[in-house]
């Protein structure tokens, strides 16, 4: 623990924990500027698909003989990212009550679901009964949902650093106050950090339920 | 605390504790450029076997001996294998592993001696600004040298040094590297190097963001590049469908260096933002923010939100060509106005991408040479948020002459000219400022006065443009270039170079050769003015863009062109003289604060010392109090103990 007793530590500390301040601060910005950025790139998409749907050039938004992306897949894709979410948003609760060990056990889940979602996009994307510029709707589709799995995939490694990171940090910390202020500070760096992936990962999910809904259900 | 007109030159740091582990190791043997660019080389051919290996039947083209797959991949793989190469993906095993990250040593870059720091992934900002600087310059002059060869070549009115096809390459590459490379012109140098330093914070947000956003950089320059190789790409700097998917494999080049300059800009912005909401020093109220800070931060959020639909426009313009979906063909249910949709929403912002950090700078450098407090301060801020929010609802006027409903041209052609209300608060601010102030000629003050006589012309040429019936008699003619030219070059180069002059001072603790720098500002605004005045008359007279050959009643005034912009060249070749004798050779110390200004960077030492600021500061008053009687001094650099901690923390808990 830094030595807090002379004046120069004691300025230190202040500007190290005006620093801490901001950090937890970035954080909660971070993740609300990355969804809005997201939300942009996805933008673009939910244009493409709009745009092309209603402009249906030469006939072929979906042509004749167009064949659609298996329903049961696409479902069951989305509603692992729902459960993941699910499961992560869960464990968050309970982490802020307090249990780590639940929160671990939910995140595991979490990543679990969401790899799982993952890799059966990529299967799914590898077996489409369709050629990729067959169509407007088989453009967009097959143009947007490698961009989004490799938006979850990046989105579950961060995941997996939180729980690796979870490791270190001793479950009596989510119940009490730590004994120093370096571990006070990594308590809260962590559930700042868990916090803004929660935020990002809900956010996707929602984004995965609307783009199922445009692709399978609209 | 008056201004200090005389700061103390940052303490020799010497070595320091020597670094241990990789830092440990000579500059050879740890992670840079050099192992970048062997990085790259690997990756490069590894992604382009294995595109050949993926869609090796896909059709080749006589002018390569490979296909689209293996090229983007090459492509793909070789900017993964730069950026392994410089040790970006060093920290993600070890944040796996649930590790903390390690001491930064990178956070300190200024502190270690040499010049390797300036080839590695180093985390401080400073070094990231002077990165951003020298590579800013280096992309400038090859655009510059693409120029010449335009202006070379239209010396005469028919084929005489180079062909249809490459006289259309050399204007795309020259269009695209000015459009792409140059939207980080100031915000990477000088945003980067001076942001944190002008809203009083010791360090950025994001330093492995940052970092990252430059070294993207040189990969989306030596990407556009090999287009030349590849026979360029035919569309100049939009890419428009449905030549864009009809071209040759350097059109490859040119999405996948868009997309990745695009990447570069987001993640500047990002940091920007983020930095400038939290990491502002106590005191530091949004009513006392630089306006150059205010001009990143607006900026900042444009490259946010309308780059990733760039990004995206790119994706699917690499997806058409490689993956063959038909995003952009109309016979296949796409529709090439999707991507001039796409590509608009994104090329209107940036045009004020470009103009906002000209402003910025400018406003900084008329306060302090007119001994003025800034006029009109929060009108200017409201300015730029007002030009920023506006921009997003321009774009439909570029698509003016593309078939659009002719019943959305009035309601787009109102948003244009709304524009330019907001963005005449902040010309008028330069203006109140002027008046009855007893200016100060110095070299950054000149270009300022040329910026704002530039933009004037740039600007009311604008408004014009954007009434339909103008736009569409001029559309694609000369007088088009010669707008744009007076508001990016007349605007944004001059405020880079006002920018150069005022702050490399400070940044290098060397100035710039005084006599020299008044010649290049006089043959620089002098030629710039010659080159492009004419150009609005040669539009006018019906001289069409991209094309090699013109009639040729129109010669006289196009060698009058050519041989101004040569002797512009010249001018940039005295500044580019000045630049490597006063850095390498005169190198005359400045180390004091030459322009006596009030801005938190002019109150340290120089250059910055490795964190900024012994403490965190306490602001004060505004850094434009210029002439105010009883002006309290911009910061407190040394608060007592105590005053800080009540900044972040509530009375409560600092008395528990």
């Amino acid at each position: 623990m830094a030595d807090t007793t002379s004046p120069v530590a004691a300025v230190q500390a202040e500007d190290e924990g005006f620093y801490h301040e901001s950090a937890l601060n970035a954080a909660w910005t971070g993740s609300r500027l990355a969804i809005g950025g997201l939300t942009f790139l996805f933008g673009a998409f939910l244009f493409a698909y709009f745009y092309l749907r209603s402009l249906n050039s030469s006939g072929r938004w979906q042509g004749s003989g167009y064949v659609p992306p298996s329903l049961w897949q696409g479902t069951v894709i989305m509603l692992l990212a729902e459960v993941s979410a699910g499961a992560n948003y869960f464990g968050l609760q309970r982490i802020k009550a307090g249990s780590k060990s639940t929160w671990q056990i939910s995140g595991l889940v979490a990543l679990a679901f969401g790899l799982a979602a993952v890799a059966f996009q990529i299967y799914q994307l590898a077996t489409l009964p369709f050629p990729p510029g067959s169509s407007g709707y088989s453009s967009v589709f097959t143009g947007f949902y490698p961009v989004f799995l490799t938006i979850q995939l990046a989105a579950m490694i961060w995941l997996e650093i939180v729980l690796a990171r979870s490791r270190f940090i001793p479950a009596m910390s989510f119940v009490e106050q730590p004994p120093t202020i370096a571990d006070t500070q990594d308590v809260q760096k962590f559930q700042a950090n868990l916090s803004a992936f929660s935020a990002t990962w809900n956010y996707l999910a929602l984004m995965a339920l609307l783009f199922w809904f445009l692709f399978y259900a609209l | 605390m008056a201004i200090q007109t005389q700061p103390e030159r940052a303490e020799p740091t010497g070595r320091g504790p020597e670094p241990a582990g990789a830092a440990a190791r000579p500059w050879w043997m740890r992670p840079g450029a050099h192992t970048g660019l062997v990085g790259a080389v690997i990756g490069y051919f590894l992604g382009h076997w294995l595109g050949n290996f993926l869609g090796g039947d896909f059709a080749r083209s006589g002018l390569s001996d490979t296909n689209d797959v293996a090229i983007v991949l090459g492509y793909a793989f070789g900017v993964i294998g730069w950026l392994a190469g410089l040790g970006v993906f060093n920290d993600l095993g070890r944040l796996m592993v649930g590790k903390p990250m390690p001491e930064e040593p990178r956070l300190l870059g200024l502190e270690e001696p040499g010049l390797a720091k300036y080839f590695r992934y180093t985390l401080d900002h400073k070094v990231v600004g002077i990165q951003y600087l020298y590579g800013m310059i280096g992309y400038f002059l090859t655009g510059g040298l693409f120029a010449m060869a335009i202006r070379s070549e239209l010396l005469s009115p028919t084929y005489h040094l180079i062909g249809p096809e490459q006289y259309l390459m050399v204007v795309g590459e020259h269009g695209t590297m000015m459009m792409m490379m140059m939207s980080s012109v100031i915000l990477g140098p000088f945003g980067q190097y001076f942001g944190p330093l002008l809203i009083g914070s010791k360090r950025v947000a994001f330093p492995r963001l940052e970092a990252l956003g430059f070294w993207l950089t040189p990969a989306a320059y030596i990407v556009l590049l090999s287009a030349v190789v590849m026979g360029g790409f035919p569309t100049g700097w939009t890419g428009y469908e449905p030549l864009a998917t009809q071209a040759t494999q350097g059109m490859d080049a040119y999405f996948f260096a868009f997309g990745l300059m695009g990447i570069s800009m987001i993640l500047a912005g990002f940091n920007m933002i983020v930095t400038v909401i939290n990491y502002r020093a106590p005191g530091m109220r949004w009513s006392r923010l630089p306006m150059f800070v205010w001009s990143m931060f607006t900026v900042s959020f444009l490259q946010v939100l309308a780059v990733p639909v760039l990004v995206g426009a790119c994706y699917m313009g690499l997806e058409d060509r490689t993956f063959q979906t038909a995003f952009f063909t109309n016979q296949l249910g796409g529709s090439s106005y999707l991507y001039q949709n796409l590509f608009w929403f994104f090329g209107h912002p940036e045009v004020y991408i470009l103009a906002l950090p000209g402003f910025g700078v400018i406003s900084e450098v008329v306060s302090v040479f007119c001994r003025k407090p800034l006029f009109g301060y929060k009108i200017a801020a409201a300015g730029m948020l007002g030009v920023g929010i506006l921009s997003f609802f321009v774009w439909q006027h570029h698509l003016f002459m593309s078939g659009i409903n002719p019943d959305m041209r009035p309601l787009f052609m109102l948003t244009t000219e709304l524009i330019s209300i907001p963005t005449g608060f902040i010309f008028l601010v330069g203006m109140g400022t002027f008046w009855r102030a007893k200016i100060r000629f110095s070299i950054p003050m000149l270009f300022a006065l040329a910026f704002y006589f530039n933009f004037l012309i740039g600007g009311i040429s604008g408004v014009f443009l954007s009434d339909v019936p103008a736009d569409t008699t001029e559309h694609g003619s000369f007088f088009v270039m010669a707008h744009f030219h007076y508001t990016i070059m007349g605007g944004l180069i001059f405020a880079f170079m006002a920018g150069i002059y005022y702050w490399l001072p400070k940044m290098t603790g060397i100035k710039l050769n005084e006599t020299l720098g008044r010649v290049h500002f006089w043959t620089m605004f002098i030629f710039f003015n010659t080159t492009f005045l004419p150009l609005f008359a040669l539009g006018l007279m019906g001289m069409p863009r991209r094309v090699f050959e013109y009639a040729r009643n129109l010669e006289t005034l196009n060698d009058w062109v050519s041989i101004s912009a040569f002797l512009l060249g010249g001018s940039i070749l005295i500044f580019l003289i000045n630049f490597v004798m006063s850095m390498l050779f005169w190198r005359e110390p400045e180390v004091g604060n030459p322009w006596r200004a009030r801005s938190l960077e002019w109150q340290l030492s120089t250059p910055p010392p490795p964190e900024n600021f012994k403490r965190v500061p306490v602001i004060l008053s505004s850094p434009y109090d210029y002439g105010v009687k009883d002006a309290l001094p911009v910061a407190d650099l040394d608060p007592p103990p105590g005053v800080i901690g009540a900044a972040y923390a509530p009375a409560d808990a600092v008395e528990a």
